[in-house]
């Protein structure tokens, strides 16, 4: 299993991939390996998604934050907290499998092919490995054993034996004692075994990956393998006590471990050795451990394990529509790795050319649709019912309270008022574990950020840079198709955080009140150039009518209107926008039965003032 | 009184937002700036002591007919209340002065205010008294006529000031710059209402 780079967004969150979907965020985590802390990964917040977990780092997140398949683990455990220690949850990796590996290099994700983790250097560099997947693992002979079911003799495994490509129908030598040929499946095991075991080591021994393999990989044991006084080195199979520069037993001929400088290094310094840059690309040794500072362990746990259980991961790989005609038209590809080779759905793969051809996606997509809206009109009526009791309920709540007191005191139209907004609120913060607004509040806020930043939709360069904080609420909540909808105190909350949270866009109050959202860099002297060289050039092009004034010194007036037209801002912005600029002595305005029209200021300035004392 | 040749509008008289109040500070003390050096220099022009507003509004000085702009009544009473006020209090540096009912037709009885209410009508200080006169005292001094007695009506109208720029001047004008000198003890006025006459020391 591997620390995987993780691409952020621009609010600083995952960037998820198609089919992946947010399931639980958490802040105030941190992150081990097995049981040390790793540095610089010690508060962040971990979002755990149908395909991944990630972690994401508070300070610095474009630099440390990681990412695991969930396809990769094993099992996860969770840790109770006890006294100062926070709850943990476990996270043990699978063990290595080729099958797993040729798939992972397939799918999009930016982590470099797994096997390559054979190679011991891969742990000290960054970049992806040029090696193929295939070739890597039969370039080394694996050093492993396995055991006679008969008499227990500790055979080794033929070093063409390859777990990833081997199958049932090569020829397996013998026992070297009873002459019984093994069964396949214990030789599988015992050469995977050896690998995984091989990987946890090359982990460790980082700073001499050279030695590690100039002397060929120490085995699962090895590791553990005592170092006597004197270098010497005790077998791990038969305890004899060997001299250091042997590499196998002499007694038993097990492979003995090399790596004595490796441990030692391990001894002196026992925090991770790759804790100095980031751990993106790194693998995971035995196991780690996400520390909930924070609470929010269990629903974590929780959602972990139903992840685990849904796979939903394997959708990505998967074939959209199992056809009959996918099989025979390409039947001599072995099917399983052609069809993960070739992971994205829509890739065309279908032999059918021409009319053929695309009358069957047609088919296929008009299929698919029919599914996707009657699943979506049988939520909808499941919705429906549920809103007929909401609505009822309140009914009812109205009546006793009107039969009360008669008439509809202040404090109980604030408490019904005050339930609505509870009973809105249950599936926004569904993701999140109860009581933590603040959280909720903050993922709103980057949820909110990475929307108006998208380039796809570029909602805030349709408007001009700027839009009022009504509007993108109504866009927003429509974006998201009625669902989880956001009410309006927390979307006015959440945008408040944009400026703690040093997302690139920013929250700004008119003078009259009006909230609007802007980017980041905006400011009042951009839009006051901007204004500027608008009038500026308003003077040089004369109008096609007529002015009574001197065109070639005043210029022309404009309209919020025309502001808006102009730089694309909704007609409420440009009004705020040039009264800000009036505020600031650039224009001024003049209130006619036209309506209000701003000019530039040629009131105070002091070029024209001269002209008039001239006049005098 | 007023000459033939028109007035010469400075440039901002053509410019629209001119007409109308700022909300801005530092833009509205500009235009009230601007709004009172035009009244002055209309005023000079057409050698007028005393603005009634009700008639000016109608007038070329608050009325841009060519832009169909015109300052009302009530935003001329804010430009000349701002001119009465001295630069201290963030005014015109008394530039104009609000003449009361009472005060008009006991000073000089011409009744231009009466019946306009308050605020109807005022002077316009284009030179305050006290540069009245100090314009006065260099007259007397450059034509030698220390320790001689002048009738204030020989001042206004007299052939010897003809030149003069209080020539025709306002008698209520005359008589509040000859107090002035009066004050300083630079001349002295005796005789009895309407045949004021006046020594200069």
């Amino acid at each position: 299993m591997f620390f995987k780079s993780l691409d952020l967004t621009t609010a600083l969150r995952p960037l998820l991939l198609p089919d992946e979907i947010l399931l639980f965020v958490q802040d105030a985590v941190g992150l081990y390996d097995g049981k040390y802390k790793i540095q610089n990964y010690q508060n962040g917040h971990a979002y755990l998604t149908s395909h991944r977990v990630c972690y994401v780092a508070a300070e610095d997140p474009r630099k440390y934050s990681v990412a695991i398949d969930l396809k990769e683990i094993d099992r996860v455990d969770s840790q109770a907290g006890f006294l100062k220690s926070s709850p943990k949850i476990t996270i043990y990796p699978k063990p290595q499998k080729k099958k797993t590996d040729k798939s992972r290099s397939a799918t999009a994700s930016p982590a470099v092919a797994q096997q390559s983790a054979l190679h011991p250097t891969h742990s000290l560099s960054h970049l992806p490995q040029t090696n193929l997947p295939q070739s890597s693992p039969s370039l080394k002979p694996i050093n492993a054993t396995w055991i006679c079911p008969i008499c227990s003799f500790s055979n080794p495994v033929p070093s063409n034996f390859d777990p990833a490509t081997a199958t049932a129908a090569i020829n397996l030598p013998p026992c070297l004692a009873c002459g019984i040929k093994p069964p396949f499946t214990t030789v599988l095991k015992a050469a995977i075994s050896a690998v995984t075991s091989r990987e946890s080591q090359s982990l460790n021994s980082v700073p001499s990956p050279a030695v590690a393999q100039d002397t060929g990989q120490p085995n699962v044991n090895a590791s553990q393998s005592p170092v006597g006084p004197g270098g010497t080195v005790s077998c791990p199979r038969c305890t004899f006590v060997n001299h250091p520069y042997l590499a196998e037993c002499e007694i038993c001929g097990a492979p003995l471990s090399a790596g004595s400088s490796a441990n030692a290094n391990r001894v002196d310094s026992p925090a991770p050795l790759f804790e100095q840059s980031h751990i993106a690309n790194t693998e995971v040794s035995e196991s780690i451990k996400l520390s909930f500072r924070a609470g929010g362990d269990k629903t974590f746990h929780e959602r972990l394990k139903g992840a685990l259980v849904q796979r939903k991961w394997l959708l990505q790989n998967a074939p959209p529509v199992p056809s009959p005609s996918q099989g025979a038209s390409s039947p001599g590809l072995p099917s399983p790795a052609a069809s993960v080779e070739n992971p994205l759905p829509s890739a065309p793969r279908s032999s059918g050319v021409g009319i053929a051809g695309l009358e069957r996606r047609g088919l296929e997509a008009r299929r698919k649709n029919e599914l996707v809206i009657g699943n979506a009109f049988e939520d909808l009526e499941a919705l429906m019912a549920s809103a007929k009791q909401i609505v009822a309920l309140a009914e009812t709540l109205a009546r006793e309270s009107g039969m009360t007191t008669n008439e509809s005191s202040p404090e109980t139209s604030a408490v019904l008022s005050e339930s609505a907004a509870a009973l809105g609120m249950v599936t926004t913060k569904d993701m999140l574990s109860s009581g933590s607004e603040s959280l909720y509040l903050s993922e709103l806020a980057r949820d909110l950020a990475e929307y108006l930043t998208d380039d796809r939709k570029g909602i805030l360069q349709r408007e001009g840079g700027i839009m009022s904080l009504i509007d993108l609420w109504a866009v927003f909540n429509r974006s998201r198709n009625g669902v989880e909808l956001a009410s309006p105190s927390d979307f006015q909350k959440a945008a408040e955080l944009w400026e703690k949270l040093k997302l690139p866009v920013r929250l700004r109050r008119f003078k009259s009140g009006l909230l609007v959202v802007q980017r980041y860099d905006w400011s009042d002297e951009k839009t006051i150039e901007k204004l500027q060289a608008w009038m500026e050039e308003l003077r040089r092009v004369p109008p096609s009518d007529p002015v009574p004034w001197d065109l070639s010194l005043f210029g022309r007036a404009v309209t919020a209107q025309e502001a808006a037209h102009r730089f694309k801002w909704s007609v409420g912005v440009a009004a705020e926008e040039l009264e800000m600029a009036e505020d600031r002595g650039v224009l001024c305005r003049e209130e006619g039965i036209e309506g209000l029209r701003f000019w530039r200021n040629y009131i105070s300035s002091p070029e024209y003032n001269d002209i008039s004392r001239l006049a005098i | 009184m007023t000459t033939t040749s028109p007035f010469p509008f400075p440039p901002t008289y053509n410019f629209p937002a001119f007409f109308t109040p700022q909300p801005n500070t530092t833009t509205r003390q500009a235009q009230l700036q601007k709004w009172s050096s035009l009244i002055q220099s209309w005023c000079r022009h057409h050698r007028q002591y005393r603005l009634s507003l009700i008639d000016a509004v109608e007038s070329p000085l608050f009325h841009n007919t060519a832009l169909r702009k015109r300052l009302d009544l009530r935003e001329a009473r804010a430009v000349v209340d701002w001119m009465t006020k001295s630069e201290e209090e963030g005014g015109g540096g008394r530039r104009a002065e609000w003449i009361s009912d009472g005060g008009a037709s006991s000073l000089g009885g011409l009744g231009n205010g009466a019946g306009q209410g308050p605020k109807a009508v005022a002077w316009i200080w284009w030179r305050r008294p006290e540069e009245w006169a100090d314009v006065l005292v260099e007259w007397v001094e450059g034509t030698g006529q220390r320790g001689s007695v002048l009738t204030v009506y020989e001042l206004i109208h007299g052939e010897g000031a003809m030149s003069q720029e209080f020539h025709g001047m306002d008698t209520d004008v005359m008589l509040r710059s000859l107090n002035v000198l009066v004050k300083r003890g630079r001349a002295q006025i005796f005789g009895g209402e309407g045949q004021e006459g006046v020594k200069f020391f």
